[in-house]
C-alpha cells in the first residue's frame, strides 16, 4: 500500500496517503495534481488566473479564503469550479458532497449550516441531518452578512474542522475548504468581520475587474463552459490530500527564508504606521502556503518569489494600520524590502 | 513595481549633486562682483530653483509651461529683483529705519537671488527640455572656473589673491593650487556629465572633454605655460635680435596697441646691494636712440657711439666698452634680473658696466636670468651745474650725431626762448638750460596715452608746437631734440622705470609692462650719460598700479633661490602637513587600491576552479555575476534574486535558469548541487556567450578595465 506507485494512488484511502513514502519522483506527482486542479479551473473561471492560483495555494495549504468582490464578478464560478473539480467517491452513505453553497442572511441559524438531530419514526432513532458544511468546498457568500453567532459557529467549524450539535461532535472532511466573500461597499446592515475573526482566513484577496479580453471570452463562451461542467474530473479528493502531504515533506523551507518572514513581521511591528502587527500564528499559516507556491513553481525550495507573492494576502486582512493611514500595499513593500536584500546577499555567504 | 517616493530618493543624489555644482558656480561667480550676503543668495537661489525643477515641478505645473513663457517668466523675475533691489537702495526707508548698510545687503541679496535662479531656471529648463541644453550648463560651469581664474593670467602668478595668499603664506608654488583647481573643474565637469539623463551620448561627451584635457597637457608639455608676448608699448619686449642695428617699427605707433595687460609682469629685480635712487625712481637702461636718420632717432650703427650698452645677451659675462666717469659720484650694485617675457635686449639697472649670466632657477617661470653690475649715480642734480657737456675721446663725426636734430628752425627758437628766462649765472650752464626745458615740459606738457602725432613726419614737433599732450615718447624726443638744437649732446634711453616705492622695502622689485619707458639723457664731461626725465605734471591717465607685493617677493624669491629661502619653506612645511608627501600617499594609496581592485577581481573570477564543492554553486555563481556587473548588470537594492534573473535576461537569457539552480542550492537542500556541477563550465560558457553577442565591445571593454565591478555585485 505504501508504495508510492502513481496508479494507485487513486484508491489510497486519507489516512494511507499520510503514511505515503515519498520517493524522488513523488514531487512530480504533486505538481502534476495541482496542474491538473489549475487547468481545470481555469476552464471554468476566465481571466483570474492569480485568483485561482491563490484558491489553490490555499486549498493545498489547508487555509481558507475571503474574497472580497463585487456581485456577479465569479465568485461562485470560482467555488464551484474549485469543488468540481474534486472527484469524491459518490457512496451513498457518504454524507461529504464536492461543493456547497451558503448564502449568509441576518436570520440564517447555526443548525442551518451545521445540520440538526432529526427524529425518524420509522427507525425511531434520533438521525444527524447534516448541513451544507459537510462538503469539500463550501462557498460562504456574503459572510458579513450574517449573524455573528452563525459566523462564529462557521468559524469555529473552519478553525476546528468539526461542528458540535447537541454535545455530540461531527468531524468535517480533511478537504474542507472555505471560500468566504464580502462585498467591500455594501455595508449597510452587515455585521463585519472583527480582526481575530479574520485570522481563520489565510488569504484575504482583492479581486479587480477581469480585463476587456477575458471579459469578452466570458461573453462569447459561456454556454459551452457550462456544459463543460460535468465532464474532466480528473483530480480525486486523495490526490489533493496526497499532494498535501507530499508537498509538506519535499519542498525545504531554509533558514534564511524563515528568518526572512521574521524579520519582516517585525519590521511591521515596529513600523509607526502600523497600529497592530501580524501575530506568529499567521506566519506559521504561511509556511504550507509557501511551501505550495513554490511546488506550483515545480521548484523543491521556498524561495523570495513565493514570499512575495503570498506576503501582501496573508497580511492585508491581518495588521490594524495607524488611523489616517490607507496603503497597506506600499507599506508591506517597504517593509519588505530590507529582509528580502538580506535574503538575496545571505545567498551568496 | 516602484513607487514615487523611491523614484525621488533615487533622483535626490544626481540632483543634489548638479544643484551644488551649479550652485557653487553661482557663488563663485558673484564673489568678486558683490559682498558676502549677494554671493549667499547666489548660492541659495540656484540651489532652491535646482530643486524644485528636479524634484518638484517635474510632472505638474511645470510640464504645463511652454520653454520659451518659461525663459520671459525668468527674464521678468530678474527685472523684478532688479527693480526690488534698487527701490530699497534709492529710497530712504530702509536706510532710515534699519541702517544704510542693511539696506544695502539687502538690495545684493535680492539682486543676485533673482539672478542666480532666474539664469538657473533657464538654464535646467533648456537642459531638460532641449539636446543641446546640458552644453550650455556645462559651459556655464566651465566659464565660472575660467572666469575665476582669469586674474591668473598674463604671468600673475599670485591671483586672484584668495588663492595666491593661501599658497604663498604655506610656501607653496601657486600654480599647483591651480592645477588641482584645474583638476576640480575637469571633475565637476565630469560629474555633471554623469548626471545628464540621456547616457548614450556620455561617451561622447566624455572623450570630448577628454581629449581637451589631453590636448592641454601635451601643449603645455611641449610649449610650456602660455607667456604674454606683446606687454609693452615700447618695443622692448620680443625675441632677441643679434643685429640690433636693424631698422624698427617707428617707435610712436608702438603706443596704438590696445593693451589690457599693462599690469603683466616682465621681470623681476633682485638687489644685491642697497640702494636708493635720488629721484624717486628706478631706471633701467636697455637700449637709447641716438643716431637721427633723416626722420627720427634710431639706434645707432656707428663704431664707438652709444659705447656704454650692451647690445646682446651674453653666454657668459660682458662688459660695456665704456663705463661712467666720476666713480667716486656712482655707486657699483649688483642685482640679478629674470626675464618673465623674452626682451629684444638685456637691461640693468642705470647705468649697466656688465651682465655675467647665471642658472635659471625656475626654467618655466623665467625666459632669461642674468646678474647686472651697474654704477648707479648717487649725485644731486647741483652736482651737475658748471659741468660741461659732451666727451673729448669722441670723434668728430659721434659728436655731430649726437647733435643732430631734424630740419626745423622752431626747436632752436622755443630752445632759445627757454633759456632766456635764466638768470645771468647760468646763462652758459649747460645743465641749467637742460633744467629749463625740462622744466617748461614739465608744466606745460600733458601726459596721455592718446597718440595724435603717430603719423604726422615728424611726430616730436606735431607735439611740442601742438597740443602738447603725448607720452613718454613724445617727451623724450622733444627734449632731445630741444638739448640738441642748444648744442648739448643728447639721447632717448628707453627701457624701464620703476617708482621707488614698488619694492616696498623688499629687495625684489617686480617690473610690468606699464613701467616701459623712455627718457631724454644728456652726457656731461667726467660723469657719463645724465638722465634729465621730464615729468608732466598734468595726466589724463592713470598710470598707477595697485602694488604687487605679494608676487614680487614671490617672483624674487623664486629668483634669488637662496638656501635661506628653502630654510624658510623648510619651516613652514614642517609646522605644515607636507604637501608633496600628502600627494605622494594620495597617490600610492589609489595605486594600491586599484592594484588590490584588480587582485579582488581576479580572485572572484578563478576561484570556482578550485573551491570545494559544497562552496561551489556559491563561488560560481558569484563569478557570473560579477562579469554581469562589468557590463552594467546589477541588482538593485531590495530586488529579489529571480526578479533580477528576469530582467537580466533580456541580455543574459540563460541567467534564469543559473538563478534557479544556484537558489536551490542556497534555500533548498545543498546535497543537490551535485545534480549542477557537471553543468558549471557549459554555464560559464554560454553566458560568456552571451554578453558578447548581446553588448557591445566598448561596454565590455570598459568593464574588463574598471577595477572595482566587482563592488556591484550583490
Amino acid at each position: 500500500m505504501n508504495s508510492g506507485n502513481t496508479d494507485k494512488v487513486t484508491e489510497l484511502t486519507s489516512t494511507d496517503t499520510n503514511g505515503a513514502k515519498p520517493n524522488t519522483d513523488s514531487l512530480e506527482v504533486a505538481t502534476k495534481t495541482l496542474k491538473e486542479l489549475n487547468d481545470i479551473v481555469k476552464q471554468q473561471v476566465l481571466g483570474r488566473d492569480d485568483v485561482i492560483e491563490l484558491a489553490i495555494i490555499a486549498l493545498i495549504a489547508d487555509g481558507h479564503i475571503l474574497l472580497e468582490d463585487f456581485p456577479g464578478s465569479g465568485k461562485t464560478t470560482l467555488a464551484k469550479a474549485m469543488g468540481e473539480a474534486i472527484e469524491t467517491r459518490q457512496s451513498t452513505d457518504e454524507p461529504i458532497v464536492p461543493f456547497r453553497r451558503i448564502q449568509f442572511t441576518p436570520d440564517l441559524l447555526p443548525s442551518d449550516i451545521t445540520g440538526v438531530p432529526v427524529f425518524d419514526s420509522n427507525s425511531n432513532a434520533v438521525h444527524f441531518h447534516h448541513g451544507p458544511l459537510f462538503a469539500h468546498v463550501v462557498l460562504a457568500d456574503e459572510i458579513n452578512r450574517t449573524s455573528p453567532k452563525v459566523q462564529s459557529a462557521m468559524l469555529e467549524a473552519m478553525g476546528e474542522k468539526q461542528v458540535t450539535v447537541d454535545n455530540t461532535t461531527y468531524l468535517l472532511d480533511d478537504l474542507f475548504f472555505v471560500i468566504a466573500t464580502q462585498n467591500p461597499l455594501d455595508l449597510i446592515g452587515t455585521y463585519p468581520l472583527p480582526t481575530p475573526q479574520l485570522d481563520r482566513f489565510l488569504f484575504k484577496i482583492t479581486m479587480d475587474h477581469i480585463d476587456r479580453a477575458s471579459e469578452l471570452e466570458v461573453l462569447d463562451s459561456y454556454k459551452e463552459r457550462r456544459q463543460l461542467t460535468n465532464q474532466h474530473k480528473t483530480v480525486t479528493r486523495s490526490d489533493v490530500l496526497m499532494a498535501r502531504s507530499i508537498i509538506d515533506k519535499n519542498v525545504e523551507i531554509s533558514a534564511q527564508i524563515k528568518a526572512t518572514l521574521v524579520d519582516i513581521s517585525r519590521n511591521l511591528r515596529k513600523d509607526d504606521r502600523v497600529l497592530q502587527g501580524n501575530s506568529t500564528r499567521s506566519m506559521v499559516l504561511l509556511l504550507p502556503a509557501l511551501q505550495v507556491s513554490a511546488a506550483l513553481r515545480q521548484r523543491e525550495y521556498v524561495s523570495t518569489e513565493d514570499i512575495e507573492l503570498l506576503i501582501p494576502h496573508v497580511l492585508n486582512h491581518r495588521i490594524e494600520l495607524a488611523p489616517g493611514v490607507s496603503d497597506i500595499k506600499k507599506i508591506l513593500q517597504e517593509n519588505m524590502q530590507e529582509p528580502i536584500e538580506k535574503l538575496a546577499k545571505s545567498t551568496l555567504k | 513595481m516602484i513607487s514615487r517616493n523611491e523614484v525621488s530618493i533615487s533622483k535626490l543624489l544626481p540632483t543634489s549633486l548638479r544643484a551644488a555644482i551649479i550652485a557653487c558656480s553661482f557663488w563663485v561667480l558673484s564673489l568678486p562682483m558683490t559682498v558676502v550676503s549677494g554671493s549667499v543668495a547666489a548660492f541659495c537661489g540656484s540651489l532652491l530653483i535646482c530643486y524644485t525643477i528636479d524634484l518638484r515641478l517635474d510632472r505638474e505645473f511645470f510640464s504645463k509651461l511652454r520653454t520659451l513663457s518659461i525663459i520671459g517668466l525668468s527674464i521678468c523675475l530678474w527685472a523684478t529683483g532688479l527693480l526690488l533691489s534698487n527701490f530699497f537702495v534709492n529710497t530712504e526707508i530702509i536706510s532710515f529705519s534699519a541702517s544704510p548698510l542693511i539696506a544695502f545687503n539687502l538690495s545684493e541679496a535680492i539682486k543676485w537671488l533673482a539672478l542666480s535662479s532666474s539664469l538657473t531656471l533657464i538654464l535646467r529648463t533648456l537642459a531638460q527640455r532641449t539636446s543641446y541644453g546640458a552644453t550650455i550648463e556645462i559651459i556655464f560651469v566651465a566659464a565660472a572656473f575660467v572666469i575665476t581664474l582669469a586674474a591668473h593670467r598674463n604671468g600673475m602668478i599670485h591671483r586672484p589673491f584668495l588663492i595666491g595668499d593661501f599658497a604663498i603664506i604655506r610656501g607653496i608654488d601657486p600654480s599647483s593650487i591651480l592645477m588641482v583647481l584645474g583638476c576640480a573643474a575637469v571633475i565637476s565637469l565630469s560629474a555633471l556629465l554623469m548626471v545628464e539623463k540621456n547616457h548614450k551620448r556620455l561617451p561622447y561627451h566624455f572623450s570630448i572633454l577628454g581629449i581637451l584635457c589631453l590636448s592641454l597637457f601635451v601643449y603645455v608639455n611641449f610649449f610650456g605655460i602660455p607667456t604674454p608676448q606683446s606687454t609693452d608699448t615700447m618695443g622692448l619686449t620680443g625675441e632677441a635680435s643679434d643685429n640690433t642695428n636693424s631698422q624698427r617699427d617707428n617707435p610712436f605707433r608702438d603706443g596704438e596697441n590696445e593693451n589690457s595687460d599693462r599690469e603683466a609682469p616682465v621681470a623681476v629685480v633682485v638687489f644685491r646691494d642697497d640702494y636708493e635712487p635720488i629721484n624717486g625712481s628706478y631706471y633701467f637702461r636697455e637700449s637709447a636712440y641716438s643716431q637721427f636718420n633723416g626722420t627720427m632717432l634710431d639706434y645707432s650703427n656707428i663704431d664707438g657711439m652709444d659705447a656704454d650698452l650692451i647690445k646682446k645677451f651674453t653666454i657668459d659675462r660682458t662688459e660695456a666698452e665704456q663705463n661712467p666717469l666720476a666713480e667716486d659720484q656712482h655707486k657699483a650694485i649688483k642685482t640679478t634680473v629674470g626675464m618673465l617675457v623674452p626682451h629684444r635686449n638685456p637691461f640693468g639697472l642705470e647705468s649697466p658696466i656688465a651682465y655675467e649670466n647665471i642658472a635659471n632657477p625656475n626654467n618655466v617661470r623665467f625666459k632669461r636670468t642674468y646678474d647686472a653690475y651697474s654704477l648707479a649715480p648717487q649725485y644731486s642734480f647741483e652736482y651737475l651745474l658748471e659741468r660741461e657737456v659732451g666727451n673729448e675721446e669722441w670723434s668728430e663725426e659721434i659728436l655731430t650725431e649726437y647733435l643732430r636734430l631734424p630740419d626745423d628752425d622752431r626747436y632752436r627758437s622755443l630752445a632759445d626762448e627757454l633759456i632766456g628766462n635764466l638768470k645771468p649765472e647760468f646763462t652758459n650752464d649747460p645743465f641749467a638750460k637742460t633744467w629749463a626745458i625740462k622744466a617748461y615740459l614739465d608744466e606745460n606738457g600733458i601726459y596721455s596715452l592718446k597718440n595724435e602725432h603717430a603719423y604726422e613726419s615728424d611726430p616730436a614737433a606735431s607735439f611740442l608746437f601742438g597740443d602738447l599732450t603725448g607720452y613718454c615718447m613724445h617727451f623724450s624726443f622733444a627734449a632731445t631734440y630741444l638739448f640738441r638744437s642748444l648744442g648739448i649732446p643728447s639721447r632717448v634711453g628707453i627701457g624701464y622705470s620703476v617708482p621707488a616705492a614698488n619694492r616696498a622695502g623688499g629687495s625684489a622689485l617686480l617690473v610690468q609692462a606699464i613701467h616701459g619707458h623712455a627718457w631724454p639723457e644728456v652726457y656731461f664731461k667726467d660723469i657719463g650719460w645724465v638722465i634729465i626725465d621730464p615729468a608732466p605734471q598734468q595726466t589724463l591717465v592713470d598710470m598707477t598700479t595697485d602694488p604687487q607685493d605679494s608676487l614680487q617677493q614671490l617672483l624674487g624669491d623664486m629668483l634669488r633661490n637662496d638656501s635661506s629661502f628653502q630654510d624658510f619653506l623648510e619651516s613652514q612645511r614642517t609646522s605644515f602637513i607636507q604637501f608633496g608627501t600628502i600627494l605622494n600617499i594620495i597617490y600610492a594609496l589609489v595605486i594600491t587600491l586599484i592594484l588590490i581592485g584588480y587582485v579582488v577581481k581576479t580572485y572572484r573570477l578563478l576561484i570556482p576552479n578550485f573551491s570545494l564543492a559544497n562552496e561551489r554553486y556559491r563561488v560560481s555563481y558569484r563569478a557570473i555575476l560579477d562579469r554581469l556587473a562589468c557590463i552594467g548588470i546589477r541588482r538593485r537594492f531590495g530586488e529579489s534574486r529571480e526578479k533580477f534573473a528576469s530582467r537580466a535576461s533580456k541580455t543574459v537569457p540563460s541567467i534564469i535558469e543559473l538563478t534557479d539552480s544556484h537558489l536551490s542550492c542556497a534555500l533548498g537542500n545543498i546535497s543537490k548541487w551535485k545534480n549542477y556541477e557537471t553543468n558549471w563550465q557549459e554555464f560559464e560558457r554560454r553566458i560568456q556567450q552571451e554578453i558578447t553577442s548581446n553588448t557591445n565591445i566598448w561596454h565590455r571593454v570598459v568593464g574588463l578595465i574598471n577595477p572595482f565591478s566587482w563592488l556591484l555585485t550583490k
